[in-house]
């Protein structure tokens, strides 16, 4: 995380014969990081948001890329566009072509990229969202999730540097939406900085680095997610509610427990805290159980159905598309399909074994997050790598 | 809704994979045939492959199927009759003059005419057919842009394409809310709803034009409005398999346009 790379300095902005939308905000968002614009509605976060790329001009205050005042010139903001892709609310106001390969091809075709060129973008594009075979199929008959899918593989398939994301998870059910931020997670990883905006606090809690907290065109608060979210008062100015888990910890620390400096982000952050409160190491067996990774990519993944028959009763999650589609072709069935990670290591904590279905990069990051705990936590949780992983 | 009804069976056919240009060479040679045709025999043979073809190839429900055959066959029955009663000839076989200026008559020449047309409809239809359910407009776009259509037309049959399905949903949306608040309930009101449907749709039409322009500005929109996908390529059995129903039918056209279901007459 170095480096600014969107920066605005008191941003104003009022729509022709209305209010005032943008009173005077700044901020700023780092290389590499996931920012969470948290506000009602009505509180300017689209229209904030649409001045990352230059669809709006503010009134006054400037607007900066990479350290560089955004130029509005019919040239320049193409350059940024390309730089700073943007995923709309509604997919079917983003998605212009009758088919999706036409869809995801319109931004590489207009950079001018030469027909195999969009070819090859297209299929990076379409993997990356998990919706390979869709290339022919049209637009119009897609599903919700996957129309999202369809216009972020569009603005992906322009390359950006940073995507902004207008509500990623309005009207998507919940298993859509947690597709879509995993997605999110996965895109970040793969070093896009990301910023979303959003009504709903419980979602921007743990996913974002940094969390902006807007209401009526102002920033109230600005900060990591426990800060930016701490203070209640601020949280009801903006007409939202606290995290359940900061708010459990509030009233923990009102009766006198002792809380860790650091706010728990998830159930497992909260468990531990608990366990430290309670002065009980690990509210688990003797020996916590094994996480197995598969990658679903690789035909040895195959494999995941034997390691079932020799641990039976163990759990099996999927992250990603891919995995998920890959462990209804082996009919797998899946116990968890979001917070996937996580959940592993509860059920670990318990004795149990569990496995993980995942593909590309995300096997690293179980690894990563698994051992991560384990640091943490002082509890060494066995992860062994199967099928290639 | 029914274009979208014939569009969806037309995406989900069991010939989707097939080239494009190769179907549209099948139907569209289909359909000369029956036109060429001086007899009724190759319009018939036409109509029973390609029918064959919509019904086992490219596994159309033959329900459907025969729904869609039903409307230009009852149109191409009220014409045969007249046809048979009025086109005349000699030797008639059966003839009837119930008003001073009106005869009625069925002759040996008449019957050939009316089986003749009755076939070509048939023939007509069905390659009609099979290009409509196995070809999707998605991939007609593709083989128009490579057969030198301009593209400006090419662009606007697209961004219709595409508009269309956004508006069908719209209108449908605000139907279903007049319809549940009673807005179709009396005349009057059949009236008042119909007219802000159209204001309602027509505003929707506005608003998806400019989201179409928000949408390319914002994807470094420079000119390019059509991207094409590619065809399925041409495989050796499908290619055969219509090149065999072309030459056939040819022959068929040519051995047998001197065939006449009753003898006599011109």
């Amino acid at each position: 995380m170095s480096g600014v790379i969107l920066e605005g300095r008191d941003l104003r902005y009022r729509y022709p014969r209305g209010d005032e939308v943008l009173r005077g905000a700044s901020f700023h968002v780092r290389r590499g990081e996931k920012v969470a614009i948290v506000g009602p509605n009505g509180a300017g976060k689209s229209t904030l948001l649409m001045m990352f790329n230059g669809m709006l001009r503010p009134d006054s205050g400037t607007m900066l890329y990479d350290g560089r005042p955004i130029a509005y010139g019919a040239g320049s903001l193409r350059t940024l566009r390309k730089s700073v892709g943007f995923v709309l609310q509604n997919p079917d106001q983003q998605i212009v072509a009758p088919t999706v390969y036409q869809d995801v091809g319109f931004g590489p075709t207009n950079l001018g990229l030469p027909a195999d060129g969009v070819k090859r973008a297209v299929r990076g594009a379409l993997r990356a969202v998990g919706l390979e075979e869709f290339e022919r199929r049209p637009t119009h008959r897609l599903s919700g999730g996957e129309k999202k899918k369809v216009a972020i593989a569009g603005v992906l398939a322009m390359e950006p540097e940073v995507l902004v994301f207008d509500e990623p998870t309005a009207s998507l059910d919940p298993a859509a939406s947690a597709e879509i931020m995993e997605l999110l997670d996965e895109l970040n990883d793969r070093g896009k900085t990301i910023v979303i905006s959003t009504h709903d606090i419980e979602l921007a809690y743990p996913w974002a680095h940094r969390a902006v907290l807007m209401v009526n065109g102002t920033i109230l608060q600005e900060g990591v997610p426990e800060v930016a979210f701490g203070d209640p008062a601020l949280v009801r100015e903006a007409c939202l509610s606290t995290p359940i888990l900061l708010d459990l910890c509030h009233e923990l620390e009102e009766r006198g427990f002792p809380l860790p400096a650091r706010r728990p982000l998830s159930v497992l952050d909260m468990l531990h805290t608990i366990e430290l409160i309670a002065d009980r190491r690990h509210c688990c067996r003797e020996r916590p159980g094994t996480i197995a990774i598969f990658d679903a990519d690789l035909p040895e993944a195959g494999s995941l159905a034997e390691w079932l028959t020799s641990h039976p009763g163990a759990s099996v999650g999927a992250m990603g598309t891919r995995a998920k589609e890959r462990a209804a072709d082996d009919r797998v069935p899946l116990h968890y399909t979001y917070g996937v990670v996580d959940k592993c290591i509860l059920r670990a904590l318990l004795g149990e074994d569990t496995a993980i279905l995942t593909t590309g990069g995300m096997v690293r990051r179980v690894f990563e997050r698994v051992e991560e705990y384990s640091r943490q936590s002082g509890v060494e949780i066995p992860v062994i790598g199967t099928g290639g992983a | 809704m029914f274009e979208e009804f014939l569009e969806e069976i037309a995406q989900e056919n069991a010939l989707r994979e097939v080239n494009t240009s190769l179907k549209l060479a099948a139907g569209l040679g289909a359909l000369l045939l029956s036109l060429l045709s001086i007899g009724y025999v190759a319009p018939l043979f036409i109509a029973v492959v390609l029918s064959g073809a919509i019904l086992l190839l490219a596994r159309i429900d033959p329900y459907t199927y025969a729904e869609l055959f039903a409307t230009p066959l009852s149109f191409a029955g009220l014409s045969v009759v007249a046809i048979l009663l009025l086109s005349g000839g000699t030797g008639a076989l059966w003839s009837w003059q119930p008003l001073p200026w009106l005869a009625l008559s069925v002759t040996p020449g008449s019957i050939n005419q009316g089986v003749y047309a009755f076939c070509r409809v048939l023939g007509g239809t069905s390659a009609l057919l099979f290009i409509a359910l196995t070809t999707p407009m998605t991939d007609l776009f593709v083989v128009m842009r490579r057969c030198r259509v301009p593209v400006v037309l090419v662009e606007l049959m697209t961004i219709v394409y595409r508009t269309i399905f956004i508006l069908l949903d719209h209108l449908a949306r605000c139907y279903h809310a007049q319809v549940m608040r009673l807005g179709y309930s009396t005349r009057q009101e059949t009236l008042r709803s119909l007219s802000t449907l159209c204001g309602a749709v027509f505003i929707a039409s506005w608003n998806a034009g400019e989201d179409l322009v928000r949408a390319r500005d914002l994807r470094c929109y420079d000119g390019k409005l059509v991207v094409l996908g590619e065809n399925s390529p041409v495989e050796l059995r499908p290619a055969l398999a219509v090149a065999g129903f072309l030459v056939a039918a040819a022959c068929v056209t040519v051995l047998t346009g001197d065939v006449a279901i009753v003898r006599g007459g011109p």
